[in-house]
């Protein structure tokens, strides 16, 4: 009962929450509160549509003004050039803005190297030239844009309270989309983007069609606020409309509540609103700024994540930490005999990859049979690992074919590639590192697998979990397991997505002998449950002892197949290895 | 279309605006490009300067070379500040960008406090003065700027190139753990370019003081343009840094002359744009 | 002994990668230290450069304790790395990457000398000297590795991985100049995953696995070990 009540607390106090503000207008407050609760649900909607792409997925963009911009200039020119009814030019500022942000991102997402700063500047830049634009065409004409002639729907008793309900339905609309996106699938898709975007396009994620879906979600919504702040303002100039502290408020208050949780814009925005605004009626309005400043700072250099993330990381630590029962990793091992057939489930033909001058990859044939455990060894350099990325679809072919169950995938983008049965591991453990073990292993089930409800998807992530010994640490985040237990972590993740063929990139490496010994048996287990298995791996004990087959690879080119003990005493392998005195 | 010699004056006009983009984007593209750090707050030092020349040349009829000589241990003492913060707390770009950002709106807030919001403008005999040359004119200020930017800007470009100190920094940029595996003390390094980046916001501001009509806002209003010419000079190089801005300083002025004078901004940052979608290796 | 490393516990974040080594260089040695892949060698050398920080255990270096050394203190020892995969300066040219080697002024006065040494040995690097070094071909470019560490005139180098990448005649060439280094007085740790070639060139060998030291002795003693057949071969 404690616990329901403890659940259902939150969600009591935001319904009453929404009731109270709704009915605000009604109790005939002075027009100065309503303006000034206005001006909240204005930067809450705001700073929470610019964390839909930049807080959840990580691309950061200073350019958020453009799309709010191009939202006020549509419902300006609109009802005061065609006399279009306000209402009505409210979604279509959201269309425009989404419009534009879905053109932008059509192009720029497609370059791996404009994240970061590139991109928060790129969209700055863009900024600029819409501002240009508009400040020289009809749209605006230099002159600014007088709203006054245009009717305001009576919504309510006073102009202030009609825009206070707009306001506020914008609002509440803008923090149930992010709540929506941030539990669904594209909210899970747009998590793993930020923490490690190739790794998330492997692991199944369609990278660039979620980004321009938020993208396009959070202009759209800029777009409807600046629509409705349209009439709020008045007189519409350029140069308020599309002033730069505008994108870095946004930024600010964002990273202020903690950018990657649903509330944490909203609680941001709140209270530098606030503030401001206590310091405007005190008549101090350039000191508020100042100390908007300072507390900024100060949040950024002591509270990087936002206060958020940092409240409920208190409240973790307040309560009684659970008795950590550590599962010792010695996963089962089943009884079934592998079943090898002869149906070939990956072909590999002529496959060449060039990266500039470097031959990585020469010109490689192989057949991988259903069902058996397949290693690729040769000196660093052969290409082994290289041969891995590109079957994953990491790396785009430079000349050859790759079929997967009679299917060529050698040209499909690498979540096309997860989605068809492959799945691969990283030689360092590459983690979403704000995801506990729960949801690194559910995103992989999610995007991997087949289509299933949200609970057979949780069932399955922990099945996984136990199976590679991590039962326990669920709730963990990869920062907290050891190097052994990421390992696991990678192959739990890869399992997740149940495979049909395996690429496990030197599993092995860095574990100490038990550990070892554990993992070889593991890697049996995952066999016998019908994956077939590619290893790449250097260390030949266990080559020799888990591989049906071997294939050799030297200088980018196939250099010897067969059974595990004959390829290895092969007097050629053995010189390419070791030189060939020792051979002799 | 304009005449010959309109457009000639417009590409002169130009070439001297756009050394103070270039003037200012010097400091900017040295932290930016060998620090990886992205200071905002170069522009409202650089006001900062602006206003202390303005103060000590109206109030105490200091000559604004030795206002210059003055101001620019100050602001090297700021920069050293800002950069003992980012070095404290092992700040990463993204991180320096909302600081600094943050320290500029502090800087704006304490310059209205203090000079109000009004504009001031500094009227020295320098600022009506002209050089004329044919059929053009030449402003003495803004000649002297560009001379002053290019020697920075060139003398930074040789101390990078011809240096012990400069080409380690520059391998610092590159793989600073290598660059330490050879006795390269970087930290001390990066405060050594901080201090010179606030130096030669100093020295932009002074020009300011003389050149520009001075408002708290003003801060802002440079600095899309100048982060364009940053990137479009290629992080890091100073000489880069000074020729964008002369190239971005003549094609808005030319666009002025030909279109309106309201379009120029589209120039830089469709440059920009075309750079960053053409090579994103840009940078 | 020139370096001498007791009880070494190294390690990124919470994965501990060296366990509990010891090892030894005396001046004018040519040690390697071989081992396959994921065994710890790269970490082993970047602590012993100073690149990492070692968790427990002691490093002494011509009787200095360097624990307590910052990284750039290091090369003003006499400690030179040639890293993995190079790792040059690869915007900067040929000459300024060399030139970064002798950065510290008691390498610096004798720039010009130790250029013409640098030089003498690879003679295609003053072809080059003026193009950025991360377009030369790979061979190349380990010369120039070889030859920043060399402007430093360090009394150890320390050699990770040189023949990585490069074609089997350049390999050659590399341990040939391995051998030249000592000549020229300097003693030098190498680690190798190309047993055969390090065992050839040194006087004495490690064999590291998995973090730690399972072998040690002079070469003609360690290839007669079946155990590095085994760990090698997997046969």
């Amino acid at each position: 009962m404690a616990v329901n009540a403890a659940r259902d607390l939150p969600k009591a106090a935001a319904a009453a929450a929404i009731v109270a503000l709704a009915f605000l207008p009604m109790a005939k407050m002075p027009a100065f509160y309503e303006s000034f609760i206005y001006l909240i649900f204005f930067w809450v909607s705001l700073s929470t549509s610019w964390a839909l792409l930049s807080g959840f997925a990580g691309y950061f963009s200073l350019g958020h003004a453009a799309f709010f911009g191009v939202g006020v200039y549509t419902t300006a020119a609109l009802t005061t050039q065609f006399g279009v009814p306000f209402l009505v030019t409210v979604p279509i500022a959201a269309l425009l803005a989404a419009l534009l942000a879905a053109g932008i991102g059509a192009v720029v997402f497609r370059l791996r190297r404009l994240r970061g700063e590139l991109f928060a500047l790129l969209t700055l830049a863009v900024t600029f030239v819409i501002a240009t634009i508009i400040l020289n065409t009809p749209i605006d004409g230099g002159g600014g844009v007088f709203m006054s002639a245009v009717p305001l729907p009576a919504l309510m008793s006073t102009p202030t309270g009609t825009i206070y309900i707009l306001g506020f339905a914008m609002c509440v609309l803008t923090l149930a989309t992010a709540w929506w996106v941030v539990h669904s699938r594209l909210g899970l898709g747009l998590f793993a983007i930020h923490d490690d975007e190739d790794v998330a396009e492997a692991k199944g994620v369609p990278t660039f069609r979620y980004k321009i879906a938020a993208f396009a979600l959070s202009a759209a919504i800029a777009g409807a606020v600046g629509g409705i702040h349209a009439m709020y303002v008045g007189f519409i100039t350029v140069a308020g409309t599309f002033e730069l502290t505008v994108g870095l408020y946004v930024v600010l208050m964002s990273v202020l509540g903690g950018a990657r949780h649903w509330l944490g814009p909203a609680i941001g925005a709140t209270a530098i609103t606030a503030l401001l605004y206590a310091f405007i009626s005190g008549g101090e309005a350039i000191m508020g700024r100042a100390i908007v400043g300072l507390i900024l700072i100060a949040a950024i250099l002591w509270l990087p994540d936002g206060v958020i993330p940092a409240f409920q990381a208190w409240l973790k630590r307040r309560r009684v930490a659970p008795v950590a029962t550590r599962a010792e990793v010695a996963p089962v091992v089943p009884t079934t005999a592998p079943q090898i057939s002869e149906h070939s489930i990956l072909q590999v033909r002529g496959v060449t990859k060039r990266f500039g001058g470097l031959q990585a990859l020469a010109g490689v044939d192989l057949d991988v049979h259903e069902g058996e455990i397949f290693g690729l060894v040769g000196p660093n350099g052969s290409g082994k690992t290289t041969l891995i990325n590109v079957i994953s679809g990491f790396y785009p072919l430079s000349s050859g074919t790759i079929t997967l169950d009679g299917a060529e995938i050698g040209r499909d983008p690498a979540h096309e590639i997860a989605r068809r049965g492959v799945a691969r591991t990283y030689q360092i453990p590459r983690p979403f590192a704000n995801m506990t073990v729960l949801d690194n292993v559910a995103l992989c089930a999610t995007f991997g697998g087949p289509v299933r409800s949200k609970a057979e998807i949780r069932d399955e992530a922990r099945h996984w979990i136990g199976f590679t010994g991590l039962g326990g640490k669920e709730d963990v985040l990869p920062a907290g397991l050891n190097l052994h237990e990421r390992k696991f972590l990678e192959l739990a993740r890869a399992l997740a997505a149940r495979p049909k063929l395996l690429l496990l990139d030197e599993v092995l490496s860095g574990l100490n002998p038990t550990e070892i010994d554990n993992a070889i048996r593991l890697v049996r287990a995952i066999r016998a449950q019908g994956a077939t298995i590619v290893f790449v791996e250097h260390l030949m004990r266990a080559v020799v002892e888990l591989s049906d087959r071997v294939a050799v690879l030297n200088e980018g080119k196939l250099f010897a197949l067969g059974k595990p003990r004959e390829v290895m005493r092969d007097p050629r392998v053995v010189s390419i290895y070791l030189g060939k005195a020792y051979a002799a | 279309m304009p005449s010959g010699t309109l457009l000639g004056q417009a590409l002169i006009s130009g070439v001297l605006a756009g050394g103070m983009y270039g003037l200012l984007a010097l400091g900017l593209s040295l932290s930016w490009g060998l620090l990886r750090l992205v200071n905002l707050s170069h522009f409202a030092l650089a006001f900062l300067a602006a206003y202390l020349t303005y103060e000590l040349g109206t109030t105490y009829h200091v000559a604004p070379w030795w206002a210059a000589a003055m101001v620019v241990p100050v602001m090297l003492m700021i920069g050293l500040a800002q950069h003992w913060l980012f070095d404290r707390f092992k700040v990463n770009e993204l991180a320096s960008l909302l600081i600094t950002f943050s320290f500029a709106v502090i800087l704006e807030v304490a310059i209205q406090l203090y000079w109000t919001a009004d504009y001031r403008r500094f009227e020295t005999h320098y600022s009506t003065m002209s050089i004329k040359v044919g059929a053009f004119y030449i402003p003495v200020l803004e000649l002297a700027l560009c001379m002053v930017a290019g020697v920075l800007a060139w003398g930074t470009w040789l101390w990078l190139r011809k240096t012990y100190v400069g080409k380690a920094l520059r391998a610092a940029a590159e793989d600073a753990d290598i660059a330490a595996a050879y006795g390269v003390d970087h930290k001390k390094l990066a405060y050594l370019l901080s201090g010179m980046g606030a130096a030669y916001a100093a020295i932009a501001g002074t020009f300011i003081a003389l050149i520009a009509t001075l408002a708290p806002a003003q801060i802002w209003a440079w600095l899309g343009v100048v982060f364009a010419v940053v990137i479009i000079g290629r992080l890091g190089n100073p000489l880069g840094a000074l020729l964008a801005g002369m190239l971005i300083g003549a094609s808005e002025s030319i666009a002025m002359a030909i279109f309106a004078p309201a379009w120029a901004p589209v120039v830089s940052f469709s440059v920009l744009i075309a750079i960053l979608l053409w090579d994103p290796e840009w940078l | 002994m020139l370096l001498e490393a007791r009880n070494l516990h190294i390690g990124y974040g919470d994965a501990t990668a060296i366990w509990d080594v010891s090892l030894d260089v005396d001046a004018g040695e040519i040690v390697s230290v071989i081992g396959p892949n994921g065994a710890g060698k790269t970490t082993l050398i970047n602590a012993m450069a100073g690149l990492l920080r070692c968790r427990k255990g002691e490093l002494r270096f011509d009787g200095t304790d360097m624990t307590s050394v910052r990284a750039h203190g290091y090369c003003g020892h006499g400690i030179a790395l040639v890293p993995e995969g190079r790792r040059l300066f690869a915007k900067m040219s040929v000459e300024e990457n060399l030139e970064l080697g002798c950065y510290l002024a008691a390498a610096r006065v004798h720039r010009q000398q130790s250029l013409d040494r640098v030089y003498g040995l690879f003679p295609i690097l003053r072809e080059k000297r003026n193009q950025p070094a991360g377009e030369l071909s790979g061979g190349q470019q380990q010369m120039v590795a070889i030859g920043r560490a060399l402007m430093a005139r360090p009394r150890i180098v320390l050699f990770d991985e040189p023949s990585l990448g490069l074609a089997p005649t350049i390999v050659d060439d590399m341990f040939d100049i391995i051998a030249r280094v000592r000549q020229d007085g300097a003693a030098v740790l190498l680690v190798e995953q190309n047993v055969l070639k390090a065992l050839d060139v040194a006087d004495r060998a490690y064999v590291l696995e998995q973090g730690r030291i399972v072998s040690t002795g002079l070469p003609a003693d360690l290839l007669q070990q079946p155990h590095i057949r085994e760990a090698y071969l997997g046969v």
